[in-house]
């Protein structure tokens, strides 16, 4: 019988995902992944909760459960990462560096040594399994069947050497499905609210966490056509290209953030929504990443599609690459607020072919 | 339903069926505020003190020296607060397997932790040498909620009589700080005697929902020499020491009870004693990795507390609740936090086998054939789960 061990998380996506699994035959031990947590005053880490929930699913499912404490990796390879990306003035993306470095590396290396044939996790995404033209086996990361829900974009630094070892039972599903299922399986977790926001910030906000962490002073909010000084932030750092939000400047037109210096930090702003440096139909990205071996000259000029963020729709573009690690994106029709740190992943037809960060 | 054994007896009580009838008419029928004027009020105030009698009976001291509390860790509170801040220049010596109710609020003073010996009792040696001119509160449990160890109680109320006498001797003329004893005797109740002339104590906190009455009833016992500031202020009741209208009901069955525990305890005490030797035999029998937490004989007799290395405790748990037994865990009582008991860390067990400890505490409802399941169902769930 193949082993699996499921990351289990204690919400109901992973609780759904080990019952398909023990449903389907396979040997599954459920794993309740301990990472980074910081308690900040008033706001209560959810952890001890979700691993408590978790331990009640692999009860009720009746299979053995495990805590891996990956603690100090998580903190050094996704906080630190998260903590720099913001110092630098970059809006880096957690949850992908997450998946790169933690569920689909060290977990994986973590299971397979301590005996599973493969991993399981929650993931909405598929694998599909065929051959390369010398016979050898191939794994391709695939959207999944709901397309709200599809998690490729959080996947896209993932190795084909991983995916070969990886199952993603939800990929077939859509949410309500998911949720059907629990409520059927009487699961404890079936009507458990899904997490919101970074896994180890908790209910606080990224704000309030980093300010834990990165000293910011107060700056100039400067209208970007005038250079008049129109208002205050509290730190560059807090701000996002294309953000209306969150600005506090009274009065008149929405402001947008156009630009920021992180030296002087200042945040330039405009009320024009078709101020040029909103909009962009060419951009660069770098440490780029190909989930199977490709030839990057045939294949990625033809019918690539592109997305920018997690549940953006899909724009076609082109891609030349520039050196192996860089390489620059044509877009067939301009898009706003391009967000430097955050990925853009790319898609031929349903299968995601890879990425790279935005410069 | 799945038919469920609930050995969890420290955690709560089912109401007793003598408790609820007493109780019941103060719900409805007679609902009067006891400190009304008219002539029903003044039924229900007679009530409340006839209750308060009762309790004073049982623990041979005046009524006046019962004071009613919402349950063990408002009593708690009150004694630890209430001294402290009558005597701000004092210091508190507490044990390190005190209740949080006793523990947190004592943080908040001059506070010295005296030392527990790995058997679960308090190292008596430690907890002299802490006791120094400036001390003002010794606050030892009675017997551990986590454990059931007993703890020797008159010899540190001994002690603390002659650093009385020492105290007054050399403060000669001057006025000396007066030291009391407290004793939290919530776990202790249905086994032990709590008799305070006997165990010379000061103060003691009794809980009426480990006895079979309501949560949250219980009295603080407060010997008549002791000052202490209140916690609730507003009406005045409870001979100003806890404002708020009696919680009368509640306070009927709580007396209730104590009495009827209280009376019942030798039978009561031999007959659990029994039903856990039985099931710790039949444990130790099943599964040899057993190791058991705390003093064998100076203990409760409803109380079991053993680790099993290398499981998880709070989800041997989960995994017996799902089989059909009901039983608590040394890891996860304070829920907020990862950190395993602070009581079987104070006994010097390291972090893993603390979370690998499961308490069970039997109790009036528990039968010969709930002990024999029990040992059942813990020996199936671990050869199951175990690699």
């Amino acid at each position: 019988m193949t082993k699996v061990y499921v990351g289990m998380s204690g919400g109901v996506d992973s609780s759904v995902t080990a019952a398909l699994l023990v449903e389907q035959g396979y040997d599954v031990t459920g794993v309740f992944m301990k990472n980074w947590a910081q308690d900040i005053p008033g706001f209560k880490c959810p952890w001890r909760e979700d691993l408590a929930d978790a331990k009640r699913v692999a009860v009720q499912l009746g299979i053995p459960f495990k805590i891996y404490d990956f603690q100090k990796e998580y903190k050094q390879k996704v906080v630190d990462y998260l903590i720099e990306g913001y110092e630098s003035g970059i809006t880096p993306n957690p949850d992908i560096m997450c998946n790169q470095e933690v569920k689909f590396k060290l977990f994986l290396d973590t299971a397979i040594e301590d005996g599973a044939d493969m991993i399981a996790t929650g993931h909405y995404a598929r694998v599909l399994r065929s051959r390369y033209e010398d016979g050898s086996d191939k794994f391709q990361l695939l959207q999944a069947v709901d397309q709200n829900k599809d998690q490729t974009y959080f996947l896209y630094r993932i190795t084909e050497e991983a995916l070969s070892k990886t199952l993603f039972p939800l990929g077939e599903m859509t949410k309500p499905e998911v949720r059907k299922k629990a409520k059927e399986l009487g699961l404890i977790t079936a009507e458990k609210k899904d997490s919101v926001g970074i896994c180890f910030v908790g209910e606080v906000g990224i704000k309030e966490f980093l300010q834990n962490f990165i000293e910011t002073k107060p700056g100039k909010i400067i209208e970007k056509e005038s250079g008049n000084i129109i208002g205050t932030h509290e730190g560059a750092i807090f701000y996002t290209i294309g953000q209306r939000r969150g600005l506090n400047v009274g009065g008149g037109m929405p402001y947008y953030v156009v630009g920021k210096d992180m030296s002087k930090n200042e945040v330039y702003v405009t009320t024009d929504l078709g101020d040029k440096d909103l909009w962009q139909k060419t951009f660069s990205i770098s440490n780029l990443h190909w989930i199977n071996k490709v030839s990057y000259d045939l294949k990625l000029n033809s019918d690539v599609e592109v997305r920018i963020r997690h549940g953006a729709s899909l724009i076609a573009c082109k891609i030349n690459m520039k050196n192996s690690d860089v390489a620059e994106v044509v877009l067939e029709d301009e898009i706003r607020a391009l967000t430097p740190g955050q990925s853009a992943v790319f898609y031929a037809g349903d299968i995601c072919i890879g990425g790279g960060v935005m410069l | 339903m799945k038919y469920s054994i609930y050995l969890d007896y420290a955690a709560a009580t089912p109401v007793d069926i003598i408790a609820k009838k007493a109780m019941e008419p103060y719900l409805t029928d007679v609902f009067y505020n006891p400190s009304a004027i008219y002539q029903p009020a003044r039924d229900v105030r007679k009530a409340v003190e006839c209750a308060r009698a009762t309790i004073a009976s049982v623990l041979g001291s005046k009524d006046q020296e019962i004071i009613f509390t919402a349950g063990g860790t408002e009593a708690n509170n009150l004694a630890v607060h209430g001294i402290m801040r009558r005597f701000p220049q004092g210091n508190i010596v507490v044990s390190g397997i005190e209740h949080e109710s006793v523990l947190i609020p004592a943080k908040n003073y001059d506070c010295k932790i005296a030392k527990v010996k790995q058997n679960g009792i308090i190292d008596l040696n430690n907890l002299k040498e802490l006791i120094d001119d400036n001390t003002v509160l010794v606050s030892v449990m009675y017997a551990n909620n986590e454990v059931g160890t007993i703890q020797p109680i008159k010899e540190i109320a001994s002690f603390i009589a002659e650093q009385r006498i020492m105290r007054a001797q050399k403060a000669a003329n001057s006025n000396p700080l007066p030291i009391y004893l407290h004793t939290d005797a919530c776990q202790a109740s249905n086994y032990l005697d709590l008799h305070v002339s006997r165990l010379c104590v000061d103060l003691m906190t009794v809980n009426g929902g480990k006895i079979y009455a309501p949560k949250q009833s219980g009295a603080l016992y407060i010997n008549k020499s002791v000052e202490l500031l209140p916690l609730i202020e507003g009406g005045g009741q409870e001979l100003n020491l806890r404002s708020g209208t009696e919680n009368v009901a509640s306070i009927i069955a709580f007396a209730t009870m104590l009495q009827k525990v209280q009376n019942e305890r030798k039978v009561e005490s031999q007959r659990i004693k029994s039903l856990s030797n039985t099931l710790f035999a039949r444990l130790s029998q099943n599964i040899p990795a057993i190791i058991m937490n705390g003093d064998v004989k100076r203990r409760l007799p409803n109380n079991i507390n053993f680790c099993i290395p290398n499981t998880d405790g709070e989800l041997l748990t989960m995994q017996l609740d799902h089989a059909g037994l009901m039983v608590a865990t040394g890891s996860a009582c304070t829920a907020s936090n990862d950190e395993p008991s602070h009581v079987l860390v104070a006994m010097g067990l390291d972090t893993d086998r603390a979370s690998s400890s499961l308490r069970i505490t039997l109790g009036r409802q528990t039968t010969e054939d709930d002990v024999h399941a029990a040992a059942e169902i813990l020996t199936e769930v671990l050869s199951k789960y175990q690699d």
